[in-house]
């Protein structure tokens, strides 16, 4: 089933995919109590997922280089926890929010539709499936935003689950869309994980790791000098390695 | 010009009352299931649902609550607008309070409150005083908290939207629609 398939991701798991099922609101911060949510939440529940906290030096260290900023602004591309957004917001930062991972499964997903479409008709309106073409479009329908817009980007594990030239192709971008000092927050896997996991802030110096459905599975482990090159444009990187192995890592712009 | 009554009498005569009562009935599709005890006002006395396709701008200050296919603008200077499950909404939306459980496409000025409910998916900006979303929901856009207050943990829990207002009327405008 072309290029779904070879990322893992076969049409089955598209929209109706568990990821897609509606969650409570089970915010962190939220008492569990056994009141139930009223009739509002609606008649489907998702079941709960495992979640855990981990001490995060690396936003630790990205709040510290943020300090006295005033009212920056942030582009967070995870999805859209309020606890996060909570976080920052409190701290006056503008946040946006544009969950990337999703995009890039919903992007799959319409061009397995397209190509299906294409194999119909003539040759000569076949879809550029070269990753390049794709990774050019998917960038053109996402991440539009004017140029130095943004003081700090939690991009999170996110590379990792990109095809490579979508994820070379994505920093470029970012490091248009960052001003010069700004930070990036990034995490990478030193082995392929197992699971799917995502995260939110709970504090300045823990994170809550969430596992969750596979919504894209890993492409790629990448090493310290894969890391250094997407981010040759620079000026500093820092890295924590975690016994969860996970690498969190900060560039200075 | 369509007034309150003309969408109430001619868009949703049966399932208005069904929504009131928080138990919308006839169908079986998850999002329909989905809808059951929605989270809009009791109060909510306009409501066009998923077999209505409108065009067009929304102005008045009474709760409305939209489930189909909308596109073009949405003023409700005092009313709360709820996006239900099945709503696909390409419009600039300004109102007291919004509660979004399907897809909006298009600013979001919620002047109290907006809520974005695990089924909600946003593609645009929202500029509120309290934002509320619930995991699952999807955005893409900048958040604005206009005072000091800003992401209502309190309303988490709840997992209602308060909205109700008094008086005024719901008009629908240059629209068109079909059934």
């Amino acid at each position: 089933m072309g290029f779904l398939n070879k990322l893992g991701i076969g049409l089955g798991a598209g929209a109706g995919s568990s990821r897609e099922v509606p969650r409570t609101m089970s915010g962190p911060g939220r008492p569990r109590n056994n009141s139930p949510a009223p009739g509002a939440m609606g008649a489907t529940r998702a079941p709960e997922l495992r979640e855990s906290n981990r001490v995060s030096n690396g936003l630790k260290e990205f709040l510290w280089n943020l300090e006295g900023l005033g009212r920056g602004a942030l582009l967070d591309l995870g999805p859209a926890w309020q606890t996060t957004l909570s976080f920052f917001i409190e701290r006056g930062f503008r946040v946006s929010s544009e969950d990337l991972l999703r995009a890039w499964k919903e992007f799959l997903v319409e061009e397995e539709g397209k190509l299906r479409e294409a194999a119909g008709r003539a040759a000569q309106h076949a879809l550029d499936v070269s990753p390049l073409a794709r990774a050019a479009r998917f960038l053109e329908a996402n991440l539009q935003y004017p140029n130095s817009s943004f003081d700090a980007i939690l991009l999170w594990d996110l590379l990792d689950y990109l095809e490579p030239v979508v994820a070379k192709q994505m920093v470029a971008n970012l490091t248009e869309l960052l001003r010069p000092g700004g930070v990036v927050f990034a995490m990478f896997h030193s082995k392929k994980p197992e699971g799917f996991q995502r995260y939110r802030v709970v504090d300045s110096t823990s994170l809550q790791v969430i596992s969750s459905p596979v919504l894209c599975p890993a492409q790629r482990v990448y090493q310290n000098r894969e890391i250094q090159d997407l981010f040759g444009r620079y000026r500093t990187m820092k890295s924590f390695v975690g016994r969860d192995q996970l690498r969190e890592s900060l560039f200075i712009k | 010009m369509w007034k309150k009554e003309d969408v109430k009498t001619q868009v949703v005569p049966e399932r208005a009352a069904g929504f009131s009562t928080g138990s919308p009935t006839a169908s079986s599709s998850p999002a329909r299931e989905a809808s059951a005890g929605l989270p809009v006002s009791s109060k909510a006395s306009a409501c066009v649902t998923q077999g209505i396709r409108i065009k067009g701008e929304v102005t008045g200050s009474e709760d409305l609550f939209l489930d189909g296919p909308f596109e073009g603008k949405v003023n409700l200077s005092n009313g709360s607008l709820t996006v239900g499950p099945n709503g696909e909404v390409k419009a600039d939306i300004f109102a007291r309070e919004v509660i979004v459980r399907g897809r909006v496409d298009g600013k979001i000025v919620g002047r109290e409150k907006i809520q974005l409910w695990s089924t909600g998916n946003v593609a645009g900006d929202l500029q509120t005083e309290r934002l509320m979303i619930e995991d699952g929901a999807v955005l893409r856009g900048r958040v604005e908290i206009e005072t000091g207050r800003p992401i209502d943990k309190r309303d988490e829990a709840r997992g209602v939207a308060a909205g109700s207002s008094k008086g005024g009327a719901t008009s629908v405008s240059s629209g068109s629609a079909a059934n």
